[in-house]
């Protein structure tokens, strides 16, 4: 560069000396005065060169100058590109979304983040601020607003915000958006320049965290988590509690935190356990336990109390959290059930003494009486007089001695509520009750029709089956309509692990909108019949229940009745 | 009909009954009564005593037993009499059991003793000795 320099500034002065040269030449070819025209064509030359030196001078200076601005500029222009390039593999490496406003012009610019994060198309986005401001949840807008132009208005230091935007596809993600301003020389706000990042995630977590937060707060359990003994060298150090914690000893948690659970729980109400709890606090071990313990104010309550280890994310034993939940009303429950069993278990053994002397102390002096009337038969009495009472001694006697037999047949059934079940089949039970029945059945002659199938087995008791089939035939013959012959209709079914036995017959039947809660009943009767006693349906209720079955009625007066018997196969 | 039979019940009717009866119906020559199975067990004791060293040519081979008696029950005193003292001795006592009770466990305990051939309801009646009288 100085070369070129020097070599125009060579040209020049060569150009100039050649120019004085020949005007030298052609001065001197028109005048005679030789001498002068040499004298001056050196002044001339001399003036040539020094003109040019300085010449030379100034522009190499120039040049100098020149050079150096333009140095510095390339430097500027090196340093912009690489602080552009920068920033662009920033922008493609942060996954924050840059945006940039112009704010006197309203001209907004986006990274490439609004495309990817947001899911925007290229064209999609807007170039204004309206654009950004629309797409803010609602709920955020105002509060983000005002603190946004308070920023710009200079009126606060930093802004940074947290709301919702929408994505394309109208769904809204939480962010964090941070924003600097560029100021003009009059410290105008001239631009604003901020980066969004998508905190959904974290926003999520966060709310997540806090539901799951308020199991603890708001649950109405103590929950304590204590750091583990090793952390703090022997007994394990409160670190949290929450409200119900409080609610239920009376401990603020600053009377605790930092402190042992000894603070609260009595070394009385763990003495019990104390051998159990200091191996599960050796071994690590889930524990539970329940026990009295005294509230701040000295009241007593129950607690059950429970701890489970846990660990950090190494694997190793970090805290203990612990639940207690006050279970007095629990216990108080417990007891007063304890209380009532006691007492029903009481009364239950003075019933069955009673049934013992009715089948003992009555029946004694009874079999006495039945036995003195039936030598007694054997004498001939000649008062007429005497011979009536002793016949009205011998009805009495011989009905009170039905009545405590049926009695001692009912406490029997109630005394043994697991009666001994075998396989029975249903065929061999109605033989033997038609055995029984003979006489009966050959006296009234009723249409028998009897449809069992073949296989129906059932595992029950042989001889309450019998009593109950007994009954339910000489109740049916004893009830018959006078009007009609006699139909009895006995047919079994199974269904499931069911089996079902229906007993029907077309007698007087019962009225079953005044008796339905009676017609078990013992001692209840609807038919004023002589030798009808109120036992029978009483005793077939008590034999199918003993057996785990179940039995129905239906009846209609004059229409006939019809038992279903259930029992479980 | 039998020699000698013993009849062993609280109740002085219910013996008083059992006598009348039996003598009604010819089923026995001679009855013996007892208060409770203690009493009745002396009464044994008594035989052999009476007899030492001999066998025994009298002695109950039938027992009418009750069961709730005061001092010893019927059951205690079946406990007993089955101990060989008494069991080898009195080889051909059976007994029945006369009760006021029908509790089916009552029954079924009965039958766990060898010598006990019946197990009877009160009151005593002159056809359940008819049907007796098959057997002895």
């Amino acid at each position: 560069m100085k070369n070129k320099v020097s070599k125009i500034s060579l040209l020049f002065i060569l150009f100039l000396m050649f120019l004085a040269f020949v005007s030298h030449k052609l001065l001197t070819h028109f005048t005679s005065d030789n001498n002068s025209g040499t004298f001056h064509l050196i002044i001339t030359l001399a003036i040539i060169m020094i003109s040019g030196i300085i010449f030379n001078y100034t522009i190499s200076k120039n040049n100098q100058r020149n050079n150096k601005i333009f140095d510095k500029l390339k430097r500027n222009n090196d340093e912009i590109r690489e602080s552009n390039e920068r920033y662009d593999i920033v922008a493609k490496a942060t996954s924050d979304t840059i945006w940039d406003w112009k704010i006197q012009e309203d001209h907004f610019i986006w990274n490439k983040g609004i495309q990817g994060i947001f899911g925007y198309k290229k064209e999609d986005v807007g170039n204004t601020s309206k654009w950004w401001f629309d797409r803010i949840h609602p709920e955020d807008s105002i509060k983000m607003s005002i603190k946004l132009y308070s920023f710009i208005e200079q009126k606060t230091e930093r802004w940074h915000d947290e709301y919702r935007f929408k994505c394309a596809d109208g769904s809204y993600k939480y962010v964090f958006d941070r924003g600097f301003l560029v100021k003009d020389e009059n410290g105008t706000a001239i631009r604003m320049i901020g980066a969004i990042q998508d905190i959904t995630k974290q926003k999520e977590e966060e709310q997540r965290l806090k539901l799951l937060e308020t199991v603890i707060t708001q649950t109405k359990d103590s929950v304590i988590i204590t750091e583990s003994e090793k952390a703090n060298k022997g007994i394990p150090k409160i670190v949290f509690v929450n409200p119900a914690f409080t609610e239920m000893t009376g401990y603020q948690s600053g009377e605790v935190v930092g402190k042992s659970p000894t603070v609260f729980m009595g070394r009385q109400s763990v003495k019990n356990d104390m051998q159990r709890l200091s191996q599960a606090l050796r071994k690590k071990e889930e524990f539970k336990f329940e026990t009295i313990n005294h509230k701040k104010n000295g009241d007593e309550y129950w607690i059950s109390f429970s701890m489970i280890p846990i660990t950090n994310s190494e694997g190793e034993h970090s805290h203990w959290i612990s639940m207690q939940r006050d279970i007095t009303e629990e216990k108080h429950r417990e007891k007063e059930r304890e209380q009532l069993i006691r007492e029903l278990t009481q009364n239950n053994k003075d019933l069955k003494q009673f049934s013992y002397i009715t089948s003992h102390n009555l029946r004694a002096p009874l079999s006495n009486l039945t036995g003195l009337l039936n030598l007694m038969q054997d004498i001939p009495v000649e008062n007429l007089e005497l011979k009536e009472i002793l016949n009205g001694f011998s009805t009495s006697t011989h009905l009170l001695n039905e009545t405590i037999n049926d009695l001692v047949k009912v406490v029997i059934i109630k005394d043994n509520p697991s009666i001994q079940k075998e396989e029975v089949l249903i065929k061999d039970v109605f033989e033997n009750v038609f055995n029984q029945l003979s006489f009966l059945i050959s006296l009234h002659k009723p249409i028998l029709k009897i449809e069992l199938e073949k296989v129906t087995i059932l595992n029950i008791n042989k001889a309450y089956l019998e009593s109950i089939l007994l009954n339910l035939f000489t109740n049916a013959i004893k009830y018959r309509s006078p009007k009609r012959t006699l139909r009895i209709f006995v047919s079994s079914k199974e269904v499931d692990d069911e089996i079902t036995l229906i007993f029907k017959d077309n007698g007087i039947g019962i009225d079953m909108e005044r008796n339905r809660d009676k017609i078990f009943g013992l001692y209840q009767r609807f038919h004023n019949y002589p030798d009808s006693k109120g036992l029978g349906l009483y005793l077939v209720k008590s034999q199918v229940e003993t057996m785990g079955g179940s039995i129905q009625v239906e009846s209609e007066v004059d229409k006939g009745t019809t038992f279903t018997l259930t029992f479980k196969k | 009909m039998l020699d000698l039979i013993l009849c062993v019940d609280d109740d002085p009717i219910t013996l008083m009954l059992c006598k009348m009866v039996i003598a009604k119906s010819s089923f026995a020559q001679e009855v013996v009564t007892a208060q409770h199975g203690e009493e009745a067990l002396a009464y044994f004791d008594d035989l052999k005593l009476n007899n030492l060293g001999n066998d025994i040519a009298r002695y109950p081979k039938l027992i009418f037993l009750d069961l709730n008696m005061p001092v010893m029950g019927g059951w205690e005193f079946l406990d007993e009499f089955a101990k060989p003292e008494y069991a080898d001795v009195f080889k051909e006592t059976r007994v029945i059991v006369l009760s006021s009770t029908i509790d089916p466990r009552d029954i079924n305990k009965s039958k766990t003793y060898p010598m006990v051939i019946d197990f009877m309801s009160k009151p005593i009646t002159k056809e359940m000795l008819e049907d007796l009288k098959k057997i002895f």
